[in-house]
């Protein structure tokens, strides 16, 4: 008996993967749920806040593998960026830069309205605006999705996350500089960070092709090489406290534009991907407690309510000017609800975050589990009501 | 319903049909956007028609009527370059060969229209495995009659088209030795193949559309898949069997070719056609499918063997002076330069080879369309 509970500890993980993976599948297979709302419930569920089979420090692997998972899809939306698009058709980057500006004002109008301290406001606006590229590529794989609304999810979620990241840092510099008044530290906080990993993202993305050349690998078969680059780039930017995100995607972007070819059949990096997305979406929803969830309730509503307007108002408006039907512009906007915010939080924090600070941005639990379940069905229908998925 | 009576046209008048892939620029794989294409093409006149087709990876593209080379040619470029603006508007890439290499017929799409859904209901997945791309030639006829004639008379010349425009060696990430793989998906469909032997339309009429239609198995002309059907909506003949080239101009050579073949065979120097010639016609079939411009064929009426490259040469050079009245001498020319060069097919084997990849190959598909 003695020995069941380390035994249950070290299980834990991987138990909690085998719950989830199940609910997964029944709630897609009975409701035609989406697999990543089925995970993130059963993340929230069993966290140490609420019926605690998982630990409640998390180790320093599991943080690792999370951004690990995060990255590795990351990488494939970099991937199928295209910016040669952007330049061809500009109304693209324009209603991405319009729903993420409207979306920083309307969610700091909201915040500061509910009288948050204005770094705090501005932090979370800028997390705000990012709408979870993870969440789209798993539900437009799942869903097996393909159309305008799909590829411009694809390239505004992947957008707009960068430039979350983009300037989340830097406020997060001028923070700093605001409490310490270190002006190294605080360029170093954003900066620095910000051109070291896209530097190294560059980098991978050209040691990638002479690995495979030095192998003889044919072409076919290299998803197994950018993989492993991968996750050396993902551990060499977490141990530096770089920024992950910023780099796989840097280096999804640079593999695609050098030509490098990804099998079809790997989309969503099969299993592994799989497995990984599993992992990421319950460790998202077990940072919650349900005291945090409840008492956000107020703010997180009309957090998300102020993001789903702005988007939907920013990308409808430029979407015939771009090129397609206003219903379908309208229902991208829908479609991006999903916010990545919470793990770019986790993840991409520096150790200049005053612990403090990190407690003030807990408004965004109840928008963030929300998010994390509701998120995918709203993808999942709005590309099903802009008729692009296949009928059964 | 009876067959409607065939219309009228300007005989040797030209209509060109393509049919089209529509390509994810992310893995190079078929993408479902023609109802993106479609609505954005809607805003503004289009040089032609342009209409969906039973995928929603494909598209199709209708010139109007033509006479001569120049002026097809200007119109398919103008499609061409309408097309590209558009795609590169929505992210699209298209281009043109008989099949994309690695598609899987399974992941792709009915588009929403009655027609199709009812044809989907019918072959089942015989529908999806019909993302297959084709190029279509109209050839105007003065009279039903003449229309039976050159129909029949062109038996022996199918085998050239099929080589000349070979550009499906690759189906389902596989090479599949064959320069036109199309047609093989082609031949499942039970009202494949070519047409019965008449020559007086009101036969045809009578003796066995009213049949056919009688038994229930066809309401229209639509629901033969012939290699040459008529189309007396449109008082032409339809030449069915090319696959969609990898060019707009080496489509419009084509066009033009059948267009100065079916001249010289109006003026009937050649033996009459007759039932026997169809002896031989699957087997030519076969080897224009199988080896292209490399292939041998039996000549219909001596049964002698002949290389497919020698009987194009020399049918090339006896329609010369029909070339020169039509004005379509550099399509001719085109044509011959392709007997050197080799067909599409060779082309994108070649691209597969120095690539290393099929995604590579319908990368330089991409790219060859655009020039």
């Amino acid at each position: 008996m003695n020995q069941l509970v380390p035994l249950l500890m070290d299980a834990a993980w991987p138990i909690t993967i085998l719950v989830a993976w199940l609910a997964g599948e029944y709630g897609y297979q009975l409701a035609k749920l989406p697999r990543l709302s089925a995970y993130a419930l059963i993340g929230f569920l069993l966290a140490p806040g609420q019926l605690g089979l998982l630990p409640q420090t998390q180790s320093g692997m599991v943080l690792l593998i999370a951004t690990m998972a995060f990255s590795l899809i990351l990488f494939e939306c970099g991937y199928r960026i295209n910016l040669r698009w952007l330049l061809v058709n500009p109304w693209i980057a324009v209603s991405s830069l319009a729903e993420s500006g409207l979306c920083f004002a309307a969610v700091y109008f909201v915040l500061t309205a509910y009288e948050q301290p204005m770094t705090n406001a501005l932090l979370l606006s800028a997390l705000a605006m990012a709408s979870s590229p993870a969440t789209m590529v798993r539900v437009i794989t799942e869903s097996r999705s393909s159309g305008q609304a799909t590829e411009r999810l694809l390239h505004l979620s992947t957008m707009n996350t960068v430039l979350a990241v983009f300037v989340f840092k830097i406020i997060l510099g001028w923070a700093v500089l605001q409490t310490s008044g270190n002006i190294w530290k605080a360029a170093y906080n954003s900066l620095v960070v910000l051109a070291a990993s896209v530097l190294l993202g560059l980098l991978a993305g050209m040691l990638a092709p002479v690995l495979l050349r030095i192998t003889k690998r044919a072409s076919q078969d290299s998803t197994l090489a950018f993989t492993i680059v991968l996750l050396c780039l993902v551990a060499l930017t977490y141990g530096m406290r770089l920024s992950p995100v910023l780099a796989a995607l840097t280096y999804g972007v640079h593999a695609r534009h050098r030509r490098m070819v990804l099998n079809s059949s790997q989309r969503g990096f099969g299993a592994l991907g799989e497995l990984f997305s599993i992992l990421l979406f319950v460790f998202i929803s077990s940072r919650l407690t349900w005291p945090q969830v409840v008492a956000g309730a107020s703010l997180g509503l009309a957090f998300i309510l102020a993001r789903q307007c702005a988007k939907i108002l920013g990308i409808g408006l430029f979407s015939h000017a771009s090129g397609i039907h206003w219903r379908k512009g309208l229902l991208i906007g829908l479609a991006c609800a999903p916010t990545p915010a919470f793990v770019i939080l986790v993840l991409e924090q520096t150790n200049s975050l005053s612990s403090k600070m990190v407690d003030q941005l807990i408004p965004l639990a109840t928008a963030t589990l929300a998010l994390e379940i509701l998120g995918p069905i709203l993808v999942q229908w709005s590309l099903a009501w802009a008729h692009e998925t296949p009928k059964p | 319903m009876p067959l409607e009576s065939f219309k009228s046209s300007q005989s040797l008048s030209l209509g060109v049909e393509l049919e089209l892939q529509l390509v994810s620029l992310s893995d190079f794989d078929l993408t479902e956007a023609s109802p993106d294409m479609l609505e954005l093409l809607r805003r503004k006149p289009f040089p032609g028609t342009v209409t969906p087709e039973v995928t929603e990876s494909m598209i199709e593209i209708a010139t109007d009527v033509h006479t001569g080379h120049t002026t097809l040619l200007a119109q398919l470029r103008q499609i061409r370059d309408t097309l590209l603006q558009a795609g590169d508007r929505l992210n699209i890439g298209i281009c043109g060969g008989g099949t994309h290499p690695f598609q899987h017929w399974s992941e792709r799409r009915i588009f929403q229209k009655p027609r199709f859904l009812e044809v989907s209901m019918l072959y089942g997945y015989l529908t999806k495995q019909f993302t297959i791309f084709g190029q279509h030639v109209h050839v105007g006829c003065a009279s039903a009659d003449e229309a039976l004639y050159l129909l029949h008379a062109l038996n022996r010349y199918v085998p050239h088209f099929i080589a000349l425009s070979a550009s499906s060696p690759f189906v389902q990430g596989n090479d599949t030795l064959f320069e036109s793989a199309r047609l093989n998906s082609v031949f499942a469909f039970p009202l494949s193949g070519r047409a019965p032997f008449m020559l007086r339309w009101e036969d045809f009429v009578s003796q066995y559309f009213a049949k056919m239609e009688f038994t229930g198995v066809v309401k229209s002309m639509k629901d033969f898949y012939w290699d040459i059907r008529p189309k007396p909506e449109y008082g032409t003949i339809e030449l069915r069997v090319c696959d969609t080239p990898l060019s707009v101009e080496h489509a419009a050579a084509l066009a033009c070719y059948l267009q100065a073949l079916c001249s010289y065979l109006l003026q009937r120097r050649e033996p009459p056609p007759a039932e026997d010639d169809y002896l031989v016609y699957n087997y030519n079939r076969f080897q224009a499918c199988r080896f292209g411009l490399s292939g041998t064929v039996v000549h219909p009426k001596t049964y002698e063997q002949l290389p497919l490259v020698d009987d194009i040469a020399s049918v090339l050079e006896r329609i010369q002076p029909q070339a020169e009245a039509l004005g379509s001498t550099a399509a001719l020319q085109h044509i011959s330069q392709t007997l050197k060069e080799g067909s599409d097919a060779r082309q994108l084997r070649l691209e597969h080879a120095s690539r290393g990849s099929l995604e590579g190959v319908v990368d330089s598909a991409l790219q060859r369309f655009r020039q």
